[in-house]
This record gives C-alpha cells, structure tokens and sequence, in this order.
C-alpha cells in the first residue's frame, strides 16, 4: 500500500524513485544510467543529487560542477511567515527553477545539485534550503525524480529520500556490502512503507550473488547489474557508462532494472 | 602512534586499518581499532566476523539510546573496558561512532 501522503499525487506513469547505498556501491553509476535511459522516452527527467561527492555528473557524462541554485534567487522567508528560513523568491517556481538552473545532461536528463560545499558552510545554505523546496514542490505528475542520496548509512540522509515513491538500496554482494544493506533498508523502512524498499545486486561476479543479497537483507531483488570490467574502466577514466560501455552487462542490467521498476512501480 | 584513515565510500580505508592494525600487533604492540564510520564494518575486515560485528554495533548504539541528560559521556577506558573485545592477533576493538547523530545544517 502507498504512504497516504501520496495517495493523492502519485502519478501513474511517472517513477519518484531515491538510490542509497554504501559508498563505492555504484549508486551514481546506476542513477545516472537509469536517468538518462529513462529521458531517451521523451519524458522530463530530474535527477536530485544530495551526495557531496562528485561521481554522480561524471555517470551522466557531464565534467564535474558543483553549482547549485543561485543565491539571487533565493531569499529569506518574511517574518511571521511559516516555513524554513529561506525559500525561492516569489514567483518562481519548483517547476521553473529545475527548468532554469538545472544542468543540461545528456539525453535530456535534467541534474540538479544541493549546493556542494566548496567554502564556508554558509555559502550553501541558500541552495539547500532551494533544493529541499524544489523537490516537496515540483510537480509529480509531470517529473520523473530520480535522487542519488549521499553513500553510507547515516540516518538523517534519508530525509532527502521524502519525495520517492520507493527507495532502492543498492548493494553489493559482500559481507561488508550486506551488512550495510541491512542498515540502509532498516533506515529506508522509516521513510516509505516497507514494500516499497527494493535491493539492486551490485557488482555480482558469481551466480546465486544477488538471491544471497535478498536473503541476507530480506529485501525484494529488483535488479542485478553485474561486475563489468568495461564499466569499471570507464568508471576510472570520469566516462558515463553509458558513452563507455553502453553495451557492456552493467549497462544491460541498468536496463533490465528500469523495466522491472516500471513494471513494480507504475 | 595514533593513525586515523579516511577516503572516498569504497576506497579500502576499512580494509587498510584493519590490516595496518593487525600487523602491529603481530609486532607485539598493543593495539586498539576504533571504528568511527558512521557505517562501522571494521569488525568484519579485522575478522570478528558477521554476528560479533553486529553485536558492536548493537552495543555502542544502546550506549546513545540510555543516555539521560544526567550521564557523564563515558571516557575512553571505560569504553573498551565495557563496549570493546577482543579481535585475532589480540587486537582490541571497539565501535566508537555516533551511528544515528542529527545532521546540522541539514534544512
């Protein structure tokens, strides 16, 4: 059963989908190739990126920046006003600023970044504050929202995971990969209704790796992208999978994945 | 000697301590393994294995949940005396993290 809170605006058609994972999983290997072979539909694709670390521009084929939402258009909430401090100034909306500062990735793929930390702490809170209420606000029914939420198992993490529909917890087939699935479809379990928390088999090198990663983490498999040299090649060269090894495994099972979670999911 | 490790998701900074610390104590020193990573898995690269890693975890996390407004933080001897154990090659090991510590700043 879906959360009640989107009961009302879940869009059929449209995925809302966050990947976690441990660092070093493949998260943004996968949310960037899942976001662009999603775009090849024609369909308005966004990618959410809250992780700090760079990895997730190179997946999509984009050279790595970090901007975020523009201060200018951000400002400070007018006293007696509800809400958090800052907001996107009057008249501009989620839709709007995705459209305007969202980066330009190929295939379509809209990608659009927290505000990074390069200096001081509060450089980035304008762009934060931005990010939050562009992904409470952007309409459902019309984006397809792909996040790539920042590696580990810290709980406050999963906050950015709000607006999906199903959370996929990538994992790779390996004790310590396990062992952090575990924790990560725990945390997950808070934050949508357990059957819709899904595993991806990352990595997997051995036939029987992903149904060990359903059993150990007692999450649906929805997906097995196996260990693919041509990938990690690309991986190590800053190339998109998908510019790198497009025909590869990997890249296959990012496909598969997507197919399976439409079918799941829409 | 007091080493800290720290790197990208997935780079090997677990496995590096862990066989930088189990070395040293095949040197005969006395060794102690904090685990500090908010996803604390040291346990399995030092060999503890699955269960004991878990139970680690378990344990410094109960730590938080009892805490009243009125404890003293534990010191660190106190905490490898009741929280840590004993990993091969006599290292000492212990999960020292914060696992579920509020982000600050975070709207």
């Amino acid at each position: 059963m879906e959360p009640e809170s989107r009961e009302t605006d879940a869009a059929p058609g449209r995925l809302h989908v966050a990947f976690v994972g441990k660092g070093g999983a493949g998260k943004s290997a996968i949310a960037g190739t899942f976001a662009r072979l999603l775009a090849r539909s024609g369909e308005p694709v966004v990618v959410l990126d809250s992780d700090p670390m760079p990895g997730l521009a190179l997946s999509l084929g984009l050279p790595v920046d970090d901007r975020g939402i523009p201060d200018e258009v951000v400002v400070e909430r007018a006293d007696g006003e509800d809400g958090p401090r800052f907001r996107l100034r009057p008249g501009l909306s989620a839709h709007d600023a995705v459209e305007r500062y969202a980066v330009r990735a190929p295939d379509g793929v809209r990608f659009l970044q927290i505000g990074k930390l390069r200096g001081h702490v509060s450089s980035i809170v304008r762009s934060q504050h931005a990010f939050h209420q562009i992904k409470e606000e952007l309409p459902r029914d019309r984006w397809h929202m792909i996040g790539d939420l920042p590696g580990g198992t810290r709980q406050p993490f999963l906050g950015w995971a709000g607006f999906a529909d199903a959370i996929i917890v990538v994992v790779e087939a390996s004790a310590k990969g396990i062992l952090s699935g575990r924790r990560l479809a725990k945390l997950a379990g808070a934050v949508v209704d357990d059957d819709r928390v899904f595993a991806v088999a990352s990595k997997t090198r051995a036939p029987g790796d992903a149904e060990l990663v359903g059993e150990r983490t007692g999450l649906t498999v929805v997906g097995e992208i196996p260990d693919d040299p041509a990938l990690a090649d690309a991986e190590r060269r800053g190339v998109a999978p998908l510019d790198g090894a497009a025909d590869g495994p990997g890249v296959r099972g990012i496909q598969s994945l997507l197919q399976s979670l439409q079918g799941v999911l829409v | 000697m007091k080493i800290a490790v720290v790197g990208k998701g997935g780079a090997g900074k677990t496995t590096t301590s862990a066989v930088i610390a189990r070395l040293l104590a095949r040197q005969g020193r006395a060794v102690v393994a904090l685990d500090g990573d908010t996803n604390p898995n040291l346990g399995l690269s030092l060999g503890v294995g699955f269960d004991e890693t878990e139970r680690a975890v378990a344990m410094r996390q109960a730590l938080d949940d009892d805490a009243t407004d009125d404890d003293h933080a534990p010191g660190w001897d106190e905490l490898l005396d009741r929280f840590g154990s004993d990993g091969p090659d006599g290292v000492r090991y212990a999960v020292v993290s914060q696992i579920e510590n509020p982000e600050p700043g975070c709207p």
